[in-house]
């Protein structure tokens, strides 16, 4: 019999877990659901499951402090689901600790993807483990060389500045995952810079302008609107 | 004025306040110099009154300066000089007056204050109350075809084809995606005039944006050929990216929804001068002339003429865009192509002197 992975759907709206439970039984997946914050906690210490789809609005608590709850003590994936309009949650959950978020309204194909991503993730034993074994990271024509620190396309250098190669290395080591803007600028020009994002901004425009063929309609590196960038992974 | 904290305000009034007595005290001192008469003192103070409770907030003010005028002139320009007296035959009576006056001029101008707020805000809420109108009137048709399709497979499943019941069910899947950009669209009304119908804009650079809206569109309607066009210059562009992005795809999906037979859009960013220009034009059936002068309103002085399908109804989108980008400090514009189809543009303003390369 194959193993299938568990995931704890946390969500008040019985319409909305049901559809989500249909979709992912169909796809071989386990689903355990929870109504309220403190089912959702019970649930998680006592089945242990492999990924968590959590709504932020819950009736009894807020659903980030679940999030701290378990990343207080696990790693396991969090795929939070939100409001289109609140960027600001969005921000706020992925740096406290959630894997991926999801806007309502959301379609199936898109459900999937994102728990194959996160579930993906935290089974690899390094942030990407393609990158610890040969010190590159592909993805269709675009070659980023880690020990040598420059960006291939098509086996072109396309000679990016050394900011540009930081940016788009993180990106590459964590694709698949939006990257906030916070977290590019801090992890770029330190702790103590701005939370000015032109400057990113700026040097993103630029990268494109070396590695994408149009930029205004990229292939290697999306924009999150009012959250972030995120790299685009290998589907192996 | 009205986002200056309250203490700053008070202050301000205040040292206007106390400017326009001293300029009527020296405009009297100067006159009095050619003059020894003293008929136009108190409407020079009558007029410095007006003014005060003109440009100051509320009430206070005025009246201070009225009481402060009275008091001013008796003891400045009235005998004897430099004291109060208010037992001088007929004085007592001509300050008075002067008091009155001023108080009644002060809370006039009061008066007329408030009522032009009340009439800005009225107008504002007679907009977004016909907005709503329309909006939940166009909201039904979809909601009434829903309900009519599920129900009908619900009562008929076991003698309706897969056939029927998959084409009854992608109805109600495009009727559910239409309420998404309905009610997408109030959300951006409501972003809007929540904080004081102020904007929090920040610089992005426009042609992320364009990439966003672009790549969501394609993959609801991958029939249709986009083709997207920046400049090298990076545009950094000051807007919310969230509402720009909704005029963005409100257009893209106008075009492809009430274009007629679209197949290629064209998608052009562009600098014209100080501003930002997005373009977006398509090779459909163009915009009825009829309509194109009020196009950006349709939506809104059109609600009482049925005479078409409520849900071919591209008004309230596109007076949506023009909403926003008229927040942001722009414009828009529609116009037919002589090729065929149509093409809006929308120009937003760049914020000058950062649009240059920064190398981090």
């Amino acid at each position: 019999m194959k193993l299938k992975d568990k995931v704890l759907v946390v969500e008040d709206e019985q319409n909305i877990s049901n559809f989500i439970s249909t979709v992912l039984t169909a796809n071989d997946f386990d689903v355990l659901m929870a109504q309220t914050g403190a089912e959702a906690i019970s649930m998680i210490t006592s089945h242990c499951p492999d990924l968590i789809i959590l709504d932020l609005g819950l009736p009894d608590m807020d659903g980030m402090n679940i999030l701290k709850e378990v990343r207080s003590w696990s790693n396991l994936p969090i795929i939070v689901v939100s409001a289109r309009t609140h960027e600001s949650d969005k921000v706020t959950a992925l740096d406290f600790g959630a894997d991926d978020y999801i806007e309502k309204p959301f379609g199936t194909s898109e459900l999937l993807a994102r728990i194959r991503t996160a579930i993906r993730h935290t089974r690899t034993p390094l942030d990407n483990g393609e990158i610890a074994q040969s010190g590159k990271f592909t993805v269709r024509a675009l070659t980023i060389d880690y020990d040598k620190h420059h960006v291939l396309v098509d086996g072109q250098d396309v000679h990016l500045t050394l900011n540009e190669f930081k940016i788009v290395a993180l990106l590459g080591k964590y694709a698949g995952k939006v990257l906030t803007y916070d977290y590019l600028i801090k992890q770029i020009w330190g702790p103590k810079a701005k939370a000015d994002n032109q400057i990113l901004r700026v040097n993103m425009a630029n990268i494109r302008r070396k590695i994408e063929k149009n930029p205004a309609s990229p292939e290697y590196i999306f924009t999150e609107i009012g959250v972030g960038y995120r790299m685009l992974e290998n589907e192996a | 004025m009205k986002t200056k904290p309250k203490h700053l305000r008070h202050f301000y009034d205040f040292l206007l306040t106390v400017a326009i007595l001293a300029i009527a005290t020296i405009l009297c001192t100067l006159l009095r110099r050619l003059d020894d008469g003293s008929g136009y003192v108190n409407l020079i103070f009558v007029l410095a009154v007006a003014c005060i409770s003109r440009w100051t907030e509320g009430f206070f003010w005025g009246t201070f300066s009225s009481v402060s005028a009275v008091l001013f002139v008796n003891f400045v320009f009235t005998y004897p000089y430099w004291a109060f007296n208010f037992t001088i035959t007929g004085y007592p009576l001509t300050f008075l007056a002067m008091l009155t006056v001023s108080i009644m001029i002060s809370a006039m101008n009061t008066q007329i204050k408030k009522q032009e707020k009340l009439r800005l805000e009225t107008e504002k809420e007679a907009v977004r109350a016909n907005l709503l109108r329309a909006m939940s009137h166009d909201i039904r048709t979809p909601l009434t075809s829903i309900v009519g399709n599920t129900a009908a497979i619900l009562d008929n499943e076991d003698s309706f084809s897969p056939e029927q019941k998959r084409r009854l069910l992608e109805d109600v899947n495009e009727d559910a995606q239409w309420l998404i950009r309905m009610v997408e669209n109030l959300l951006s009304i409501t972003r809007m005039s929540g904080g004081q119908a102020k904007i929090e804009k920040e610089c992005e650079a426009a042609e992320e944006i364009v990439a966003v809206s672009v790549s969501k569109f394609t993959k609801r309607f991958p029939n249709i050929q986009v083709t997207v066009e920046v400049p090298d210059e990076v545009l950094m562009v000051p807007m919310d990216a969230t509402l720009i992005r909704q005029v963005m795809m409100n257009l893209l999906e106008n075009a492809a929804i009430h274009g007629g037979n679209v197949t290629q859009i064209r998608f052009q960013l562009s600098r014209e001068g100080s501003s930002a220009c997005f373009a977006i034009s398509d090779n459909g059936i163009g915009i009825p002339k009829e309509k194109l002068p009020t196009i950006f309103d349709g939506g809104l002085s059109g609600v009482s003429h049925n005479n078409f399908d409520m849900k071919k109804n591209m008004g309230i989108g596109l007076s949506v865009c023009y909403t926003i980008v008229k927040a942001h400090g722009g414009t828009m514009t529609a116009e037919n192509l002589e090729s065929g189809g149509a093409c809006f543009r929308f120009y937003l303003p760049l914020e000058e002197g950062i649009n240059s390369e920064i190398e981090g």
